[in-house]
C-alpha cells in the first residue's frame, strides 16, 4: 500500500511539474480560461484535484491546497489565510491519544507506535500552523500592508489582521493543559508530546502574538493619524471654499495662549569681529588674505567703463600771468645784447630804478641766467664780483654781477 | 567649537524649529529631559522656554517660546498668528497638490522626501495640476511672477526652504525633505478646527463619499 502511495504521490508531483506554466498562470491571475489547456490535460488536472470549476460555466481555478502550497513556498504577501481552528485540532489530539492508550492497553505496540507517530505529526503540524500564522502576520506588518494601495485599504487590512490575532489568541486560550495532562495520564511519551512540547509552542506563540497585536494597534493609530491629516487639509480647503468670507478667530487674544502659538522672536544676530583679540589673529589674517586673493578676480570681472568720446579741438588760449621781476631780468638781458657791452646788474638796477632790493635782484638775475636753454646760455658770460669770506674759506660773497656777450 | 547644547541654544534663539530632519544631534539632545531642562534654564534668563509641538513630552519638534507674556510679547504673538493664518491657505493647497501629484496616501510630514524633478514632470503633464500650481505660486506668500511651471515650482520651493518648511540636504540635488515645522502647521489647523468646532475631518469624509457616489 505504502509503495503504491509513494508512486501515486510521485506521479502527482510530476503532473504538477509538467503543467507548471498553466498552474502558475492560474495562481497569478486567479483563474484559467477554458481554451488555455487541451481538453485531455484539463480533465486530468481536474481529476487529480489540482484545478476545479467553482460553478458551471466558470473558469478553472486552482484548488485551495495547491494555492496555499505555492503561497507558502513563494512567501507571497497576498497570503492572508490563517487557520485559527484550535478546537478541532484539540479534539483530534484527544481522539488519537485515546487510540494510542487503547492500543497500549491491549498490548498492540505496533498499532500504538503508528498512532503515536500520527499524533506527533498532528501536534507538530499544529505548532507549525501557529508559527505560520504569526509569520504571515509579521510579514504583513513589516511592509506595512504595502500590497494594498490606499490608506483606507491598509486600515481595513489592519483590522482584518487584528481580528485574526484575537481569534488565534482566543483559540490558544481554549487549550487546557490540565485536561491534556489528564488525557495523557502517566504515559511518558504522550505527556511529553501533549503537555511539555505543546505548552512550549503555545507560550512562545502567545507571546509573539501579543507583540504582533501591539504593533498592529500602533500601526493602526499611525494610519488613522495620517488619514486624519489628509482629511484635515482637505476639510480646511473645503471650508475656505464654502465660506469665502471666513476669518480665523483671534486665538491669541485670550488670557492663556496655547503653546502652539507662543513662538519667540529670533534674537540672535551674527557676532562682530573683535580685532583686538590676539587669538583670532591668524584666522583674521587668513580671511584678509582671501579677500586680497579675491580682488584681482573681482576686478577682472568688472565690466570696463565705456570710454568717453574723444574730440580734438583747438586748445583753449590762456595768458600766462607775467612776473614783473622776470620781465625786468629779460629786459636786462636784452639791453646787454643790444649794447654788446659789459653791464653790471646793480648799475642797471640803479639806472632803471627797479623797485626790488639788491639781493633779490641778483638772485633773480642768476636764476634767469641758469634758467636759459643751453644754446642761449653759451652766448652770455656771467661774472660774479665779490670777495671770499674773511673767516670761513670756501665761501664767496657776491657783491655784484656783470654780464656780457661771449 | 560649540557644544551640542550651545548649538541647540543658538538654533532656538535664531527662531528655528529643531526636529530629527533638520538637526538630528540637537533633536536627540532635546529628547533627553535632563538636557531639555538645562536648555530651559538658560533660556529662562531671556524670558524664553523650550516649547514643543503638540505640547506633550513625546513631541518630536522643538522651538523657542516666551516664558511670560506681557503686552510686548502678546503683540509679537498676535502678529505671528496673523502671518500664520495668512500662510495657511497657500500651504494647505500646496500640501494637497504635492500629495495628489505624487498619488500618495499621506500628506508630507517630517522626513518625507520630495523630488522636485519628478513633481515637475507630473505637474507639467497634467493641466489640472498646472492650474493649481499657478494659483498657489501667485499667492503673496510665494510671490512668483513666472508663467512657466519650472519658474513657479522653483520659487515655491525656494520660499518654503526660506520659511523652514523644507530643507535641502544636498545642494547639488533637487531632493527636499519636509521638516518638523510642517507638523506644527497641522497642529495649528487642528487647533483651529477644535476650538472653532469646524468639524473639518467629517466634512472631508462626507465630501469624498459623495464624490465616490
Amino acid at each position: 500500500m505504502s509503495g503504491d502511495l509513494h508512486q501515486t504521490g510521485v506521479r502527482f508531483l510530476k503532473q504538477l511539474a509538467r503543467h507548471a506554466d498553466p498552474i502558475m498562470d492560474a495562481y497569478l491571475s486567479g483563474s484559467l480560461p477554458d481554451q488555455a489547456l487541451e481538453p485531455a490535460v484539463q480533465d486530468r488536472l481536474i481529476k487529480d484535484g489540482i484545478l476545479y470549476r467553482p460553478e458551471p460555466e466558470a473558469d478553472l481555478h486552482l484548488r485551495r491546497t495547491v494555492r496555499s502550497l505555492l503561497e507558502e513556498a513563494l512567501r507571497d504577501d497576498r497570503n492572508r489565510q490563517i487557520d485559527a481552528n484550535t478546537g478541532s485540532a484539540l479534539v483530534t489530539f484527544k481522539t488519537l491519544a485515546a487510540h494510542y492508550k487503547e492500543a497500549r492497553h491491549q498490548g498492540d505496540y505496533a498499532a500504538a507506535d503508528v498512532y503515536l507517530a500520527d499524533l506527533k505529526e498532528h501536534v507538530y503540524a499544529f505548532g507549525e500552523t501557529l508559527r505560520h500564522g504569526t509569520r504571515v502576520l509579521w510579514s504583513r506588518l513589516n511592509n506595512e500592508f504595502g500590497y494594498v494601495g490606499t490608506l483606507n485599504a491598509k486600515i481595513r487590512e489592519n483590522e482584518l489582521a487584528q481580528s485574526q490575532v484575537s481569534e488565534l489568541l482566543n483559540g490558544l486560550e481554549m487549550i487546557s493543559f490540565e485536561e491534556l495532562a489528564e488525557t495523557a495520564g502517566d504515559l511518558r511519551d504522550l505527556r511529553r508530546l501533549l503537555v511539555t512540547r505543546l505548552q512550549r509552542t503555545v507560550s512562545e506563540c502567545a507571546q509573539e502574538l501579543s507583540i504582533v497585536q501591539g504593533r498592529l494597534l500602533e500601526l493602526l493609530g499611525r494610519f488613522r493619524q495620517i488619514r486624519g491629516r489628509t482629511r484635515l487639509l482637505k476639510g480646511w480647503l473645503l471650508h475656505l471654499e464654502q465660506h469665502p468670507d471666513y476669518r480665523i478667530g483671534n486665538h491669541t487674544g485670550a488670557k492663556e495662549i496655547p503653546q502652539l502659538f507662543n513662538q519667540a522672536t529670533p534674537i540672535l544676530a551674527p557676532a562682530a569681529v573683535d580685532i583686538h583679540n590676539q587669538q583670532h589673529e591668524n584666522e583674521l589674517l587668513e580671511l584678509i588674505a582671501q579677500i586680497k586673493a579675491l580682488q584681482p578676480q573681482e576686478r577682472s570681472l568688472q565690466v570696463p567703463v565705456e570710454a568717453a568720446e574723444l574730440l580734438l579741438h583747438e586748445p583753449e588760449t590762456f595768458e600766462v600771468q607775467s612776473n614783473p621781476i622776470r620781465e625786468a631780468v629779460s629786459a636786462y638781458f636784452c639791453s646787454v645784447i643790444d649794447s654788446g657791452l659789459r653791464l653790471s646788474a646793480l648799475e642797471y638796477r640803479q639806472h632803471q630804478a627797479l623797485p626790488w632790493d639788491a639781493e633779490s635782484w641778483l638772485y633773480q638775475v642768476i636764476g634767469g641766467f641758469e634758467g636759459l636753454p643751453a644754446e642761449q646760455k653759451r652766448h652770455f658770460v656771467l661774472d660774479p664780483i665779490g670777495e671770499p669770506h674773511p673767516d670761513y674759506s670756501g665761501n664767496f660773497i657776491i657783491r655784484d654781477i656783470c654780464l656780457w656777450l661771449a | 567649537m560649540l557644544s551640542t547644547k550651545g548649538q541647540v541654544l543658538e538654533r532656538l534663539l535664531k527662531g528655528e524649529f529643531i526636529c530629527r530632519t533638520t538637526d538630528e544631534e540637537g533633536w536627540r539632545f532635546l529628547k533627553n529631559p535632563a538636557n531639555r531642562e538645562q536648555v530651559d534654564d538658560y533660556l529662562s534668563q531671556l524670558n524664553r522656554t523650550v516649547a514643543m509641538v503638540g505640547g506633550s513630552t513625546d513631541s518630536d519638534v522643538f522651538f523657542c517660546g516666551y516664558r511670560q507674556l506681557d503686552d510686548e510679547e502678546r503683540k509679537v504673538i498676535a502678529q505671528q498668528f496673523r502671518d500664520t493664518c495668512n500662510a495657511l491657505a497657500p500651504l494647505a493647497e500646496w500640501l494637497v497638490l504635492v500629495q495628489e501629484a505624487g498619488a500618495q496616501d499621506a500628506p508630507l510630514t517630517e522626513g518625507t522626501p520630495v523630488r522636485l524633478n519628478e513633481l515637475q514632470t507630473i505637474i507639467e503633464d497634467t493641466p489640472a495640476f498646472r492650474e493649481q500650481l499657478a494659483r498657489i505660486s501667485h499667492y503673496r506668500l510665494f510671490n512668483s511672477n513666472s508663467n512657466g511651471v519650472d519658474g513657479q515650482l522653483k520659487q515655491v520651493f525656494k520660499r518654503l526652504c526660506d520659511l523652514g518648511y523644507l530643507t535641502r540636504p544636498n545642494p547639488d540635488k533637487q531632493i527636499y525633505l519636509a521638516t518638523g515645522k510642517l507638523d506644527h502647521l497641522y497642529e495649528v489647523i487642528r487647533f483651529i478646527d477644535e476650538t472653532e468646532s469646524l468639524d473639518l475631518e467629517a466634512r472631508a469624509e462626507t465630501a469624498s463619499q459623495s464624490n465616490l457616489l
